[in-house]
């Protein structure tokens, strides 16, 4: 069984504290990803996971086995490095093999295990060149090699896509995705990147400034984000945040002017005065007759458009609301110019009020 | 559990032991030059004394002896230290002004049979400063120049010019080309684009391949304990080495003229230890 | 007129050419030419004396010689490899301090800044067999009775004269070393210890490989200055006592200066040259090597 916990994990710097006692199950097979922006200490969990940090607090078990101060190789993980970190004077095969040689096994078994990993990752042809001579793509491939060989009980990856052009880190996604599927071992997956992350994970890690903020599956975070941080981070375009006041037990008032019924997600919850932001995303503001066919309680509001950006299956409007500038999606798109009006329709059921203050969100 | 408690006094024992063998060899570096120091200031009488006594007393005895001139045999220290000085600083100006040269020339430029040149420049470099001296006695003796001051600073130039080429061939490397040009396009001559531009961020270099000249003229022995004679041009490591000769039971006076030559090298130490480290290595690998 | 114009990077280089050519060059063809000759400082016209190569037979023959080469290589082998493996040591340890490696970094650089002369001496006074500090330590703490005689019994001043140079030169390892370690990307390291290296295994299989050229240069800039050591042995033993510390470069010296045979000094003075420039071309030859070697790698 190789599931990892995390208890009360903490780091710190001297005296800054890079991680604050953090907690988190992990079950064995699953592919977890941890985000956030920089500094969050995504990276920083990551390798002291993986040993190659000290752990000032808390304890971190694998497979059941406390590790805090076994050093990486008794850990029995892999990794897979931002940098790739291939040994420089080595071939490709010899850096895929140097692992098993290290650990001694016999001559048969390392080249089997290695031929299998090359040709699983497509390096059958690459064996002799060293990695000087590779492209990106296929450095990432071997570093990758270098991790499947020995079948540990744990897979970390740390942002292994940042360094790869944005073509090539779509086709590396699919790559990691289907290795998963394949092989089947535990993942830790470290990225800042919201759409690997939305792609791979079976389940998000949502982290900022040391804390976790919310752990759920990819639809969780999009769906019912716990708060405005994870309701902005994740989904491209981010949402819109209105701000705005509760005015009646079930009117908000946006600052602009424009009153809208509180969404049922939120009704019964909030109180007369609270300050709050209303979110909502840009799937959910549609042009009337460019839409999804949808029931539920809609507002129709006439807005302009002030800027476009086509995407070929739809255009994504600039528009403004209520004093602020709000993004808006149109399906089925024609060609638009600026200073064109609409009327829309927005899905009140797939909005959200968060209080402004605490950022939280107001969910029954 | 008790792997990681093996893992964790493992641990703490390689940091002991890590410390330890640091203090050792800090230990080993600096003793040697503080008892020296430490002798310096102790009494004759009891740097000599059976059994030895451990806890110094100070005095300043050896050190006004020595400038004091008379007494001691009159150890003209003063002489020593303005020979060597004289003779450093000159050696090394002419030094760095052909080594920047020729530094330049490597640097910038390709000709044929650079590499052979380059080559030849480090063999005459490792020409032992012994062997090179008796040709050069004979020679200098036939032209009159023994026991000049002149005749030693041309020999230190030569001596410096290759590892001074080295060093500032490395640092000029370093220089992006397109500076130069862009100063051209500026308007400034070849002169001009290279003083204005290029020098003043290779300061640095040429400030420790300076050093670095300078030291090695500073400690030199083998060619000046012959190309020498007198007090008039003796500089300081042939004196050290005749007071030595002279007085082997004034152990204190020499302690204080070895101090006297270490303090020099010393504070430039600290000036140049990291330009020195970055020279040599760009000149290395990177070139 | 002239119409040709010099190459720039001729002229950038004459002046150097000329004042190596004039300092060493034309001394050096002049001592080659007297070693061909019976030449006495005491009897001047001997310089035309042309005797062939009457004194290389006679030092090859020499049983003297021999006994100063030999020891010479001996010294300088022994000597350079342990400078190599403590220097190497020395950076390793230096380089796994957190805080205060800067301050450690210089005081690694004091013995290099000291004159040979004054390491000689530091060490004559420390191993003086009456008042030095090393046979006061042994006595006072009771660990030997006799005094010592490290500079007079002959193993034990090959011995001192080797503590001093090695002193004085591992420095120039240590911090070339750690400037290559210094200059080590991290992330292969890391990987290695998750591949399952121990700290033997990642040294040997990763650090060592990219230490090479380091190593190469710290080498070379070695190798062009091994007579350093004559200005050690001249001041703490001169050679002796009774020729048991003589190295090739004492005996030369002695030869040319004292006894004044110097188309005799000179012949050894070659051989002794040959010896500095083989070393210098053996590692400078490994050094372009290990380069190329790294070129493609890294």
């Amino acid at each position: 069984m190789t599931e990892v916990t995390l208890s009360n994990v903490v780091k710190k710097y001297g005296a800054h504290q890079a991680v604050h006692g953090i907690d988190l199950d992990i079950a064995d097979g699953e592919f977890v990803v941890l985000v956030g922006p920089s500094g969050c200490g995504k990276s920083t969990t990551l390798r002291m996971i993986a040993g190659l940090e000290d752990i000032t607090g808390g304890e971190i078990s694998i497979g059941g086995r406390v590790v805090n101060d076994l050093p990486p190789r008794e850990r029995n993980i892999s990794m897979v490095f931002q940098n790739y970190a291939l040994y420089p004077h080595m071939t490709v095969e010899e850096n895929l093999g140097f692992s098993l040689k290290i650990a001694k096994r016999p001559e048969p078994e390392v080249t089997a295990a290695v031929a299998k990993a090359a040709s699983i990752l497509g390096l059958d042809e690459l064996m002799e060149r060293k990695p000087a001579e590779l492209s990106g793509g296929q450095r990432q491939r071997v570093a990758m090699g270098r991790a499947i060989v020995r079948h540990p009980d744990v897979f970390l990856f740390d942002e292994p896509l940042s360094n790869l052009d944005a073509k090539l880190r779509t086709q590396m996604r699919v790559e990691i995705k289907k290795l998963h599927q394949k092989v089947g071992n535990t993942i830790i997956y470290v990225t800042h990147d919201q759409v690997e992350a939305m792609t791979l994970a079976d389940r998000i890690v949502l982290m900022r400034d040391g804390n976790i903020v919310q752990v759920g599956t990819p639809l969780d975070l999009f769906n019912q984000p716990a708060d405005t941080f994870v309701a902005t981070f994740i989904g491209s375009p981010p949402m819109n945040l209105i701000a705005g006041e509760i005015t009646t037990g079930d009117t908000i008032t946006l600052d602009g002017g424009l009153s809208i019924q509180v969404p049922s997600s939120a009704r019964g919850r909030v109180r007369v005065g609270q300050k709050v932001q209303f979110g909502f995303r840009a799937d959910n503001l549609m042009p009337v007759g460019h839409s999804v066919e949808e029931a539920g309680q809609k507002t129709q509001l006439d807005l302009t458009v002030t800027l476009t950006e086509p995407l070929g299956t739809e255009t994504l409007l600039f528009t403004n609301m209520a004093g602020t500038e709000v993004q808006a999606k149109m399906l089925n798109p024609r060609p638009i110019t600026p200073g064109e009006s609409f009327e829309f329709e927005l899905m009140l059921d797939k909005c959200h009020v968060f209080d402004a203050a605490s950022g939280n969100a107001i969910r029954t | 559990m008790d792997r990681n408690l093996t893992h964790r006094n493992r641990r703490r024992g390689l940091k002991v032991l890590h410390f330890l063998a640091l203090f050792l060899v800090m230990s080993i570096i600096c003793i040697p030059g503080l008892w020296i120091v430490v002798n310096s200031f102790r009494p004759t009488v009891e740097i000599m004394a059976k059994p030895p006594v451990w806890n110094p007393s100070f005095s300043l005895a050896h050190y006004r002896a020595m400038f004091g001139g008379a007494g001691e045999g009159g150890v003209p220290v003063f002489s020593y230290f303005r020979n060597s000085l004289i003779v450093s600083v000159v050696s090394t100006a002419i030094a760095i002004l052909i080594g920047m040269s020729g530094g330049y020339a490597f640097a910038r430029y390709r000709f044929r049979g650079k590499s052979n040149y380059f080559v030849g420049l480090m063999l005459f470099r490792a020409v032992p400063g012994v062997a090179l001296s008796l040709p050069l006695f004979i020679v200098f003796a036939r032209l009159g120049i023994i026991d000049t001051h002149f005749g030693l600073i041309l020999v230190y130039v030569a001596m410096n010019v290759p590892f001074t080429i080295w060093l500032t061939d490395g640092f000029f490397r370093q220089i992006p080309k397109e500076l130069h040009e862009a100063a051209e396009i500026d308007g400034c001559t070849r002169w001009q684009a290279f003083w204005k531009v290029e020098f003043p961020v290779a300061r640095s270099g040429v400030a420790s391949a300076a050093i670095f000249a300078f030291l090695t003229s500073w400690n030199e022995f083998a060619l000046a304990s012959q190309l020498t004679r007198s007090v008039g041009s003796k500089t300081m490591p042939v004196g050290l080495l005749d007071f030595t000769a002279e007085f082997t039971i004034n152990w204190g006076g020499m302690c204080a003229l070895a101090v006297l030559m270490i303090v020099p090298a010393l504070i430039l130490t600290f000036i140049v230890q990291k330009h020195l480290i970055a020279g040599l290595t760009f000149g290395g690998v990177k070139g | 007129m002239f119409r040709r114009r010099l190459p720039e990077w001729f002229v950038l280089l004459l002046p150097a050419i000329i004042v190596m050519a004039a300092v060493v060059l034309i001394p050096l063809l002049f001592s080659l030419y007297s070693s061909f000759t019976a030449y006495r400082l005491t009897r001047p016209s001997s310089l035309w004396r042309w005797i062939g190569t009457a004194n290389y037979e006679r030092i090859l023959t020499d049983a003297k010689f021999w006994a100063a080469f030999g020891r010479t290589v001996l010294f300088l082998t022994i000597v350079l490899n342990l400078e190599l493996i403590l220097g190497l040591g020395i950076a390793l340890l230096v380089n796994k301090v957190t805080w205060g490696q800067r301050t450690l970094r210089t005081v690694l650089m004091f013995p290099m800044m000291f004159s040979p002369i004054l390491v000689g001496f530091q060490f004559k006074f420390i191993f003086n067999d009456n008042i030095g500090l090393v046979n006061n330590v042994l006595q006072s703490t009771g660990i030997s009775d006799a005094a010592l005689p490290w500079l007079v019994d002959g193993k034990l001043a090959m011995f001192s004269i080797m503590f001093a140079e090695i002193w004085m030169s591992t420095s120039v390892f240590a911090i070339l070393i750690l400037a290559g370690l210094f200059a080590m990307p991290r992330d292969p390291l890391e990987a290695a210890k998750v591949d399952g290296c121990t700290s033997w295994q990642t040294f040997r299989h990763i650090t060592l490989p990219f230490l090479m050229p380091f190593i190469f240069i710290a080498m070379t800039i070695r190798s062009l200055d091994v007579a350093r050591a004559y200005d050690i042995v001249q001041i703490m033993t001169g050679g002796g006592p009774a020729r048991r510390t003589e190295l090739i470069w004492t005996l030369m010296s002695r030869t040319g200066y004292v006894d004044a045979r110097m188309g005799l000094a000179n012949a050894m003075g070659y051989v002794s040259i040959l010896l500095s420039i083989l070393f210098t071309i053996y590692f400078f030859h490994k050094l372009s090597a290990a380069r190329a070697q790294l070129g493609t790698g890294g």
